[in-house]
């Protein structure tokens, strides 16, 4: 059965051609242009995936990504044309997963989605063992290699490659990282997680000045590379 | 001349009436009547000037000698005795008199003080009520002249390009040599020292004028010398002269304060205004781009039926319409604030305005329902491409703010000129924001959210008709809708029909 994609925008042009799109490559796509309508809608049949523009006019866009979280775990991919970071930043952390910024090209939503979709597919993290490329993490036994070489990391260091290697491809903003592995007392603290990154990188990457692992969201976050 | 002779007369008939009243008591004890007439010379000394109590001290001797010392009649000075008399009378109208004196001096400056405060408290309280911008310094030096009667009250201020501003508020207008000033400022710029009996921290420094001698003292902020104050017409105190110079210091001082605080809010309004207009245009640009690139790619997809292919084609066309129209307004808003509109003005009548003005709404207009009442038989003189821009960009308002119900356009002319009305059965607009809808990129309150649009439109709208020395405003209709009207003053004539 074809996957269901919920598009919400207020801008009759942009329902107009990208419901095209996505119908063309298999999807089954319905529209709302309103908060609450899209909120009904999921509330009636819940879709597999939510493309949500930010900016709506009866409900603010992050205010929908929170609803839409609650007790849901559909992925959220949001449209942002204000090209605002605090707006991404503010949805991401709300419970959206991915964000493109208007005007994206058509392949870059369409390769979003995919990926939304297969890791919603994927189900639940994956546990004990988790490989990326010749990466491989044990997470039970608190073990890193890459190959044959085994790679040597702090606790700390350690909790922040598992916490970005559990949600592959997904965007994680400061806020949710530094929350995840500090607590929330630290999320005002960007530079902790720069300084630890950056040792995390020295260790793990071939190459830390072109990370292939853990890779930059500017001013956003960090998202762990997929395969 | 008068008051001499005034006091002169007073003071003897004082000495007159203490003889009649003493030979009427029949005294003839020459101690008591010594004591009296010393009564009366104290008198006199008390409220009279020196030269008043030593006439009264030779009288009164003398009308003891004549009425009350024996021999009685005569004068006799040869006694030694009237010597004593005289000599007592003397001094006790000497003491009595400067004592007097210096107490009314202390009294008279005490007023003098009193008065310059009062007049001082005046002007610190007009100087705190003025708000003027734009000449804050003339009206500073009109305040001290009007407090203080004087004629000449000009401030200088060292300009930073050499030379001096001058800002005069008296009566009459001093022209100062820059040399003068100069030389008046470098003085005051140096140490300063305060004198406690003169009150005043020195460098005052008096010049000849055309107005008469005038006197320089320096304006200081703390220690620093940043102008010069003239004053002429009334001799000022020095001390006063400082205590003006300061008050107009802390003027200039709060002056600049409030220039600097005016232009902060507007710098901070500029730049709320300009992220507002970023933010506007972003979306308003990347959302018709987007649109187009995804059709784009639609069209390239070879599985879709041709009836998609069409409705992909019309979203990219409308789109780039959408996008060509922001650029135009764009383009209309640089113009208007670089001032380069310019008007043409020809004849027309009322009905072409409208058509014209209904035609560059169209897109926005859609199928909606247009009601006219337009006049097509008087010929008006206006620029007819800004008045029908003007007229579309308030169609265009009605459409998306109101986007059910009818919309009324009416068009007449009468002895000021053209006149246009946009009426809309939308919400209205609210009382508060009536002034700001025609503010560049303001949006009302109430549709910020729910409407998109760059907010140029009432600005356009307004800077248009502005060139052609029109006016627009928008207040609520009796109806409940929104009611937006034009003025434009222009010749009207009636156009006899050709036959």
């Amino acid at each position: 059965m074809a996957p269901r994609i919920l598009i919400v925008d207020d801008e009759p042009s942009i329902l107009a051609t990208m419901a095209p799109l996505l119908r063309a490559r298999g999807y089954d796509v319905s529209t709302a242009t309103a908060g609450h309508a899209a909120l009904d809608a999921v509330d009636r049949q819940p879709p597999e995936l939510v493309i949500l523009d930010l900016g709506l006019p009866d409900l603010d866009g992050v205010e929908v990504c929170r609803r839409l979280r609650e007790g849901r775990a559909i992925p959220i991919i949001v449209l942002s044309a204000r090209g605002g970071e605090r707006d991404k930043v503010a949805a991401l952390d709300a419970g959206a997963d991915d964000y493109v910024t208007k005007p994206f090209g058509a392949e870059e939503l369409l390769a979003r989605v995919r990926a939304a979709l297969r890791r919603a597919d994927g189900g639940a993290a994956p546990a004990g063992l988790i490989n990326r490329g010749d990466l491989v993490i044990d997470v039970d036994r608190r073990r890193v290699s890459r190959g044959m070489e085994e790679i040597r990391l702090t606790p700390k260091e350690f909790e922040l490659l598992v916490f970005l290697a559990q949600h592959p491809g997904r965007v994680l903003t400061h806020r949710t990282i530094l929350k995840a592995i500090w607590g929330a007392n630290a999320v005002d603290q960007p530079e902790h997680l720069r300084v630890l990154i950056n040792a995390l990188r020295r260790k793990l990457e071939p190459n830390p000045a072109q990370p292939r692992y853990v890779l930059t969201e500017p001013w956003v976050g960090y998202r762990f590379a997929e395969d | 001349m008068w008051r001499q002779i005034r006091y002169a007369a007073g003071s003897l008939a004082a000495v007159a009436v203490g003889t009649v009243l003493l030979e009427a008591a029949g005294t003839t004890n020459p101690t008591t009547i010594a004591l009296a007439y010393l009564l009366v010379v104290l008198f006199v000394a008390a409220i009279a000037e020196l030269w008043t109590a030593l006439l009264t001290s030779v009288a009164a001797m003398l009308c003891f000698n004549f009425f009350f010392l024996p021999p009685i009649g005569t004068l006799t000075l040869a006694d030694p005795h009237n010597w004593i008399v005289l000599f007592a009378f003397l001094v006790v109208g000497v003491v009595a008199s400067q004592l007097s004196s210096s107490a009314r001096a202390r009294a008279k400056d005490a007023m003098d003080r009193r008065h310059e405060l009062t007049r001082l408290f005046d002007l610190t309280r007009d100087i705190l009520l003025t708000t003027e911008r734009e000449g804050a310094l003339e009206a500073i030096a009109r305040h001290v002249a009007r407090r203080f009667e004087l004629d000449v009250v000009s401030i200088f201020i060292p300009s930073p390009s050499g030379g001096w501003q001058i800002h005069h508020g008296g009566a009459t207008a001093p022209d100062l040599a820059d040399a003068d000033l100069n030389e008046a400022f470098a003085s005051a710029t140096g140490a300063i020292e305060f004198d406690a009996r003169t009150r005043t921290y020195g460098g005052h420094r008096e010049v000849a004028s055309a107005a008469g001698t005038l006197t320089l003292a320096p304006i200081r902020i703390g220690t620093r010398a940043i102008g010069l104050l003239a004053t002429g017409g009334r001799a000022l105190e020095s001390g006063a002269r400082d205590a003006v110079a300061g008050i107009v210091a802390i003027a200039l001082e709060r002056s600049q304060f409030l220039e600097d605080r005016r232009s902060a809010e507007l710098s901070r309004q500029r730049a709320e205004l300009s992220s507002a207009l970023l933010a506007s245009l972003s979306h308003d640009l990347r959302t018709p781009l987007t649109a187009i690139r995804t059709a784009i790619v639609n069209l390239d997809t070879a599985a879709l039926p041709e009836e998609q292919r069409r409705e992909q084609r019309r979203v990219a066309s409308d789109q780039l319409v959408r996008l060509t129209r922001l650029f135009d307004e764009i383009l209309d808003m640089a113009k208007i604030e670089a001032g380069a509109v310019e008007p043409h003005r020809a004849w027309v009548t009322p009905a072409e305005i409208v058509e014209a003005g209904i035609s560059h709404a169209a897109s926005s207009l859609g199928s909606r329902q247009v009601e006219i009442d337009a006049v097509d038989d008087v010929g008006v003189e206006i620029d007819p491409r800004l008045t029908s821009s003007a007229l579309g960009q308030l169609l265009e308002n009605a459409a998306h703010y109101a986007p059910t119900g009818s919309i009324r356009v009416r068009a007449w002319t009468d002895g000021d000129g053209l006149h246009l009305e946009v009426r809309d059965s939308g919400p209205g607009l609210q009382q508060a924001e009536l002034e700001r809808l025609f503010e560049p990129f303001y949006r009302g309150q109430a549709v910020r959210q729910r409407v998109s649009g760059t907010g140029m439109g009432l600005a356009i709208a307004r800077g248009l008709l502005a060139a052609e020395g029109g006016r627009v405003w928008g207040e609520n209709d009796a109806s409940g809708g929104a009611r937006f009207s034009i003025a434009v003053p222009a010749p009207s004539r009636h156009l006899a029909p050709v036959e």
